[in-house]
């Protein structure tokens, strides 16, 4: 008899996947009521507070049936933001099953359809889920319509649940061991396991989380990693319970963990394949890719001393982020510090608040920019991931920017406030569908620098929260780009260096100017504030120069006071960023970095 | 040699830019003056009694809602209870308080000098800063004290005010020196964030002078009391020569002054040590009167270092600047490299006056006197 079922959750955020996950660890036994946290699967602090899932995780649970009949299931819990795509379809892909879990009181998400379509692409047996029907708003029957006409299913087959109170849960839990294909056990065949995660651990090193699609691996075997070639011993591995359970031999279809003394996570890549070293498989499971970041982002310490520290943090963070890529990089107005690269917008706000949070490290961050195709006058090619590195005006033939197809849900109500956002934002647009309840899809291409800077807010603010978004990169195409320089009495603020559209371009130096007129303070010579393209300025301010700054009354109580100032003052000007002779504070820098697209 | 400052904490009413501790409640102010002969016979047989006092200042509130005996009282306490040796008495006065009989009572006890709070002769500027008198009383009030014995006295003046234009200032000054008056103070108008005119700042309902503004205001002070003898020998200090205000001076130059009163603060600095202190007796006159003894407050300890960037914060306001030896020797501060450069700069755009033994500010460096002590001190 076959007994296992390999299964995740598709879900939206806040539609209640990680408490449903939690109710069926709780009603099969998995852990105990006292064990029992909230939300068992986000494990990061991070996590919890933001209620979505940042990496995927799993668990193995034992189900008994009414019958009698003994089940293993693994739960494989999948990240549901769009900037973790890849990782959810290798997930996916461990799976042969998918609760698709909807909020029976609103709708479907636009993230949840792209992971439902994955899921239907790689086959998986899809048990739709009605989730929070204990909630007054809930509408059985307008959202079962939606899935109905999504995927297809009868009435029937979609499953009543709340999380909450648990009812429904039985169901579901049959559910699963009725429709959910039990995996193929070829067991004698060359081994081939697939990375769907992998966690750092201090004392044990990187730790790989797999799905056995064929073949064994016995503890004590010499595996190798398919896409890099290393070779290591399997000296602990077993199955994934709320802690790592050793056991002698991992068989096709089981979900568990691979501990080989792995010093490095860039080693355990999300994707690759695991296979034996005396008996290796020929071919790996397709579908691996390395991990492209698509955004970038200047990191620097506010405090030059703490530069050291910053390094630590980051080496410290990509053991547990493969994802995360950076570089060292310099700034003339900002120091030393580092270009970092990530896989989308969530990730890098991530990595930000954990360097913060985790780290305790104050940091300036430039405005995140995507990678561009530079085309050279002499014919070359280069990649550019930091505008002040984009070439001299005529050094350059044609610049390439990457575009996404941008899909967007949303109440009907809020179309016309989408369409001007994704107009304003050089959306070229695609097609709009309506759906039940309402609803409608809109699909817009955009380029993506358009897109990484507070668009999603925006979308969020201008449909009270209502709409979703889901993005997939499409192609890189020619655009009208130009860099937009800031100057300071005539040197370059290589920090607020952008690339945008021309169109754009004049708008944007005269906000930048204004803004930075209103926040650099008075120095004792008046300062120039420009905007230019190449040699041409385009917009331009100044700061008078102070005319006085002296206090008036210093006598007996004033001294004490004044000096406490002269102290608070000391401290505010090693905080001052330096550009040419000119003091910038870090506000003045940080309000321009953020400040969003219409002030821009 | 040290100081003693009084603080009296009585106004009829609150100016409106005025953040220093006093009550507006007319109070027992026998009941006060007798709680100050109690802080100031505390003192006796303490270290400070030891010292020779040459200087004491009645600062408030407003000291002249005193009245003459209740002075009397204050001054045999006084006598009684350190070593003075006075060469300087200053006394704070409102013009509408003051009476022919008030200023030769004062004059009897051993008051050398008084200092008016004129601010202003225009009435609707008057009205701004809710002063309690009017200009006829500001004149009057001068007549009488050019009148008097004690002919030292001292004008203070604010400048810079919200609407005030140059000739606003310039009918001020003009007045004011119809008197000859041998000290004036001119203080740019300050809002602090605590008094009436800090709120109005808050709510958008004033709207401050431009620097610009106070720029010529700065000019036009200087240029108008330079005519007339009175130089500048500080920010906000004016005096003709050998009128410079003694009292003062010595904040300026770390000589130690003793505090009473409540809302006073002290400084002592033993020149064989390598530290100072500074504290405040509680600015709350409820608590004062309930007083049984008077133990000092929580002091705060300066270090050379702070000491030395006080020095020059508060030298480079005066116009005689800051010894380079002085701060060498008895501050133990020594000039870097870059302090060096910096001041080589600044001399050369005329901000600075630097010589191999002392630094001191142009006209037109005193004007940022603040920004260039903060750029010197951390260059």
């Amino acid at each position: 008899m076959n007994n296992i079922r390999n299964f995740c959750i598709i879900a939206h955020i806040d539609h209640g996947k990680s408490t449903l996950a939690d109710r069926l660890l709780q009603s099969t036994g998995t852990i105990s009521e006292r064990e029992m946290q909230e939300q068992v699967l986000d494990d990061m602090d991070l996590e919890r507070e933001r209620g979505i899932t940042i990496k995927s995780h799993a668990i193995k649970i034992d189900y008994k049936r009414p019958n009698g009949e003994q089940y293993s299931f693994n739960l494989i819990d999948t990240p549901g933001h769009v900037d973790f795509a890849y990782e959810v379809s290798r997930a996916l892909k461990a799976c042969e099953g998918a609760i698709l879990v909807v909020d029976a009181a609103q709708g479907i998400e636009a993230q949840t359809i792209s992971n439902l379509y994955q899921a239907i692409d790689q086959n998986l047996e899809i048990i739709p889920v009605l989730n929070k029907i204990d909630l007054p708003g809930a509408d059985p029957e307008g959202i079962g319509q939606q899935v109905i006409d999504l995927i297809g299913c009868d009435r029937e087959e979609i499953l009543h649940v709340s999380g909450k109170t648990g009812e429904g849960v039985p169901a579901l839990l049959e559910a699963i061991v009725e429709r959910v294909p039990g995996p193929k056990r070829d067991d004698d065949k060359p081994l081939r396991a697939l990375i769907f995660d992998s966690v750092f651990n201090t004392y044990r090193g990187s730790v790989a989380y797999v799905r056995v699609m064929e073949g064994t691996l016995k503890k004590g075997q010499a595996f190798k990693f398919m896409a890099n070639k290393e070779e290591y011993n399997a000296e602990d591995i077993g199955y994934l319970r709320m802690k790592y359970e050793p056991a002698k031999e991992l068989k096709a279809g089981e979900v568990g963990y691979v501990i080989g003394s792995v010093k490095s996570l860039q080693d355990v890549r999300v994707g690759d394949t695991i296979t034996t070293v005396n008996n290796p498989a020929t071919e790996a499971i397709p579908g691996y890719q390395e991990s492209k970041p698509m955004v970038f982002s200047g990191i620097y310490p506010t405090q030059a001393e703490d530069f050291e520290d910053l390094r630590s943090a980051l080496e410290k963070l990509q053991l547990n982020d493969a994802s995360l890529s950076y570089e060292p990089e310099t700034s003339k107005a900002l120091g030393f510090g580092f270009r970092a690269g990530f896989l989308g917008l969530l990730h890098m706000e991530i990595v930000q608040e954990r360097l913060d949070r985790e780290f305790n490290i104050d940091i300036i961050t430039t405005v995140p920019n995507v990678q561009y195709e530079v085309k050279l006058e002499e014919g070359k090619s280069i990649q550019v991931d930091n505008p002040s590195q984009m070439p001299e005006v005529a050094d350059i033939d044609a610049i390439f920017e990457p575009y996404i197809k941008a899909s967007i849900i949303t109440p009907a109500d809020y179309i016309g406030p989408i369409m001007k956002l994704c107009q304003e934002r050089r959306g070229i647009y695609v097609n709009q569908i309506f759906m039940q309840n309402n609803r409608v899809e809109i699909t817009y291409e955009i380029p993506m620098a358009e897109v990484v800077f507070d668009f999603y807010d925006k979308l969020k603010s201008g449909t009270r929260g209502y709409a979703s978004l889901d993005y997939e990169f499409i192609e890189y195409r020619k655009g009208d780009l130009v860099r937009l320089d800031i100057l300071l009495n005539g040197e370059q603020v290589d920090a607020l260096s952008s690339i945008t559209h021309r169109d754009k371009a004049y708008y944007q130096g005269r906000r930048v100017c204004a803004k930075l007129k209103e926040l650099i303070p008075r120095q004792q010579y008046e300062v120039a504030v420009q905007a230019a393209i190449g040699s041409r300025i385009i917009a331009r301010d100044s700061v008078r120069a102070l005319r006085k700054d002296v206090t008036a009354k210093c006598y007996g109580g004033d001294i004490s006071r004044k000096r406490k100032l002269l102290e608070k003052q000391k401290e505010g000007k090693k905080r001052m960023k330096q550009v040419g002779s000119v003091e910038i504070p870090q506000e003045a820098f940080l309000a321009v970095l953020s400040m969003d697209e219409d002030d821009r | 040699m040290s100081g003693i400052y009084i603080h009296i904490p009585f106004c009829k009413q609150a100016c409106s830019y005025c953040d220093f501790y006093f009550v507006t409640k007319p109070g027992n102010k026998n009941a006060f003056a007798d709680k100050l002969v109690e802080e100031i016979h505390s003192k006796k047989d303490t270290a400070y009694s030891n010292e020779i006092i040459d200087t004491i200042y009645f600062g408030g509130g407003t000291p002249s809602l005193l009245s003459a005996e209740q002075f009397d009282k204050i001054f045999e306490a006084l006598d009684d209870s350190f070593r003075l040796d006075l060469k300087e008495v200053t006394v704070e006065l409102n013009p509408d308080d003051v009476s022919k009989e008030y200023l030769s009572a004062l004059k009897s006890i051993g008051v050398n000098r008084v200092s008016m709070g004129v601010q202003t002769f225009d009435e609707d500027l008057l009205k701004f800063m809710n002063r309690t008198h009017n200009s006829a009383e500001a004149l009057k009030c001068l007549e009488l004290l050019k009148a008097s014995e004690i002919n030292v006295f001292t004008a203070d003046l604010i400048y810079g005010n919200p609407g005030q234009t140059l000739e606003m200032l310039e009918k001020d000054l003009d007045i004011l020196l119809q008197f000859d008056p041998p000290h004036v103070s001119a203080y740019s108008l300050t809002i602090e964030p605590k008094t009436r005119l800090g709120k109005q700042l808050e709510l958008g309902r004033l709207i401050p002078a431009e620097d610009e503004t106070v720029e010529k205001h700065f000019e036009l002070v200087e240029e108008k009391l330079k005519q007339k003898g009175i130089h500048r020998y500080e920010v906000s200090n004016f005096a003709k020569k050998g009128s410079e205000a003694v009292h003062n001076a010595n904040y300026w130059e770390h000589k130690n002054y003793l505090g009473l009163g409540p809302g006073a603060h002290s400084f002592q600095w033993d020149e064989s040590e390598t530290f100072a202190y500074r504290w405040e007796n509680e600015p709350d006159l409820k608590k004062y009167l309930q007083k049984t003894h008077f133990n000092e407050s929580e002091k705060e300890e300066l270090s050379l270092q702070s000491l030395a960037e006080e020095r020059i914060m508060l030298g480079l306001r005066t116009v005689k600047g800051v010894s380079i030896e002085k701060l060498e020797k008895k501050y133990e501060y020594k000039l870097s490299e870059r302090q060096l450069v910096y001041l080589a700069r600044k001399e050369k755009e005329g901000k600075i006056h630097f010589a191999s033994d002392s630094i001191r500010l142009s006209s037109s460096g005193l004007k940022i006197a603040d920004a260039l002590t903060l750029d010197l001190i951390t260059a």
